[in-house]
């Protein structure tokens, strides 16, 4: 080598001025984001072996971490699949308690923005073995203080009524049984109304004359009239309207979700009524004796004094009605439905 | 070509190698570059001539060894380089650099004494030097860089003529044989 320098000095001198030169040029000429070329030209020369090493270790590593570090793979798979097992489960039992949680803070938030308004959270733990019976079983009766008739409700709207009171159960007969029937108006017009189930899911609202305009959407509220749901609490609203004879056939799409309730409110009677309690009670044991309604505040709904009693029948809970029309308050311009049925 | 690659290998023996009064190569080389800087002053025409070149040709034909050539053509463009407003340190270093080494090289081999050969040398070398400088601006700078125009031809036809008197006045400082 030395020699091949020698013969070729001043070659190998040119050479030499001209790397020197080239390589003052690339200290001093910029490029892309202020870089110097001298820089540039490292990492283009040495990124390649450092790729070239880096994939060569990732083989390596690979051909370990692929094939000798498995032994244990199987048995640590095994206890893995277990473990995620146990974590779905656990998962699911969160899941189910956090949406307990958020809809009893639903309820409780219900609760508290009608401290004046006595009622009782209560459990819903079972339903009807009748696919035609729309009626669900609570967890609070008559220890609770539970009466027949007294109303049920969610946050979103009315659910129904007791009508069977146990120890410690209750039986709620839903607002679309087709034995039920909830005296209703209409939020916008103030239209009357008895709002009855037929079996399905969707209630209709009986007894509103085909001169009637009917909005879809609108919104049906409690009347009142029926003395069991206190006034304007919100049943449902108007999903199809039809004409028919004598009436219009109008279906209800229910506010609260009836197939999928798990926990209610049971309206309790107003404690101002507590006074009236002992002469109503026995006006309602005397026409249903035997039943356990017959301890409850609330009267029969033939009852009419009892009923008059009653009258005031503005639940705490319920919302100060919304004007009503003139032409609709009026006998003669709206006929007073029939009674509904209870 | 491969004498130009190893002319020290095959230099003729019988080719006279001149030889300059003491500090004749670094006042020519210092005055050709304050004129070049300095001529700029006086118009357009000055951008004609590249005196720093004539200066590395001549003393590189002269004194034929292309370790010398080289170095000395190394040394005039890195100094015209840092003459320059805007050149990176090393631009014309490169160019003169492998000029002086053909110049040296080619001196080493052919006479260079006619003017005519002198005008034929200078003129060649002028394209050579702006091809290294073309080919180093557009590789290193990314800079458009012409290899051939008219105005270069036109410049070199130029440079080469007052090569031509300017290498007859530098004649005159050589030592007598």
């Amino acid at each position: 080598m030395p020699d091949i320098v020698s013969r070729h000095r001043p070659l190998a001198l040119l050479a030499g001025a001209i790397v020197f030169q080239v390589l003052l040029l690339a200290f001093q000429i910029k490029r892309e984001h202020d870089v110097p070329l001298v820089r540039s030209w490292a990492n283009e020369l040495f990124t390649p072996l450092e790729r070239a090493g880096t994939w060569s270790f990732s083989k390596v590593g690979g051909v370990w971490h692929s094939y000798i570090a498995l032994r244990d793979t199987r048995a640590e798979n095994l206890r893995l699949q277990s473990e995620v097992e146990k974590l779905r489960i656990r998962n699911r039992e969160l899941e189910g308690q956090a949406a307990e949680a958020q809809r009893l803070a639903s309820l409780l938030s219900f609760r508290e923005s009608h401290p004046e308004a006595p009622m009782l959270a209560a459990q819903v733990i079972g339903a009807s073995a009748d696919p035609n019976s729309h009626t669900l079983f609570i967890n609070r009766g008559e220890k609770d203080h539970v009466r027949r008739n007294f109303a049920v409700i969610t946050p979103d709207g009315v659910v129904g009524k007791i009508v069977e009171v146990f120890a410690s159960t209750s039986q709620v007969l839903l607002i679309n049984d087709k034995e039920s029937g909830v005296g209703a108006l209409l939020a916008d017009t103030r239209t009357h109304g008895v709002v009855k189930g037929n079996g399905d899911s969707e209630p209709h609202m009986d007894y509103v004359g085909n001169d009637e305009k009917i909005q879809l959407g609108a919104t049906v509220l409690t009347s009142g009239e029926d003395r069991i749901f206190p006034k304007d609490l919100p049943i449902g609203t108007i999903e199809a309207a039809a004409p028919g004879n004598p009436f219009q056939s109008i279906r209800v799409q229910p506010a609260a979700h009836l197939d999928r309730l798990e926990e209610v409110l049971v309206l309790l009677p107003p404690p101002e009524l507590a006074p009236k309690k002992s002469e109503s009670s026995a006006s309602a044991s005397a026409a249903q004796s035997g039943s356990s309604s017959a301890k409850t505040a609330l009267p029969a709904p033939g009852n009419a004094a009892a009923q008059k009693s009653l009258k005031p029948a503005t639940h705490p809970i319920a919302k100060p009605p919304a004007a009503k029309p003139a032409d609709t308050d009026t006998p003669a311009a709206q006929p007073a439905p029939p009674a509904p049925p209870q | 070509m491969a004498y130009m690659l190893n002319p020290g290998a095959q230099s003729e023996p019988n080719i006279e190698v001149h030889k300059f009064y003491g500090g004749t190569v670094l006042f020519a080389t210092f005055l050709a570059l304050v004129l070049q800087a300095f001529l700029h002053k006086f118009g357009r025409w000055a951008e004609l001539l590249d005196l720093p070149l004539l200066v590395t040709v001549y003393f590189g034909v002269s004194r034929r060894n292309p370790t010398t050539g080289l170095f000395l053509g190394g040394a005039i463009g890195i100094l015209q380089d840092a003459l320059s407003h805007d050149n990176p340190i090393g631009l014309y270093g490169i160019a003169k650099t492998c000029v002086g080494y053909l110049a040296s090289s080619i001196g080493a081999r052919i006479d260079t004494e006619h003017p005519i050969a002198r005008f034929g040398l200078v003129f060649f070398f002028f394209h050579f030097h702006q091809a290294i400088l073309a080919i180093t601006q557009r590789v290193l700078l990314n800079r458009p860089a012409p290899f051939f125009t008219l105005h270069l031809f036109l410049d070199s036809l130029a440079t080469a003529a007052v090569a031509v008197v300017i290498f007859a006045l530098l004649d005159r400082l050589r030592k007598p044989s």
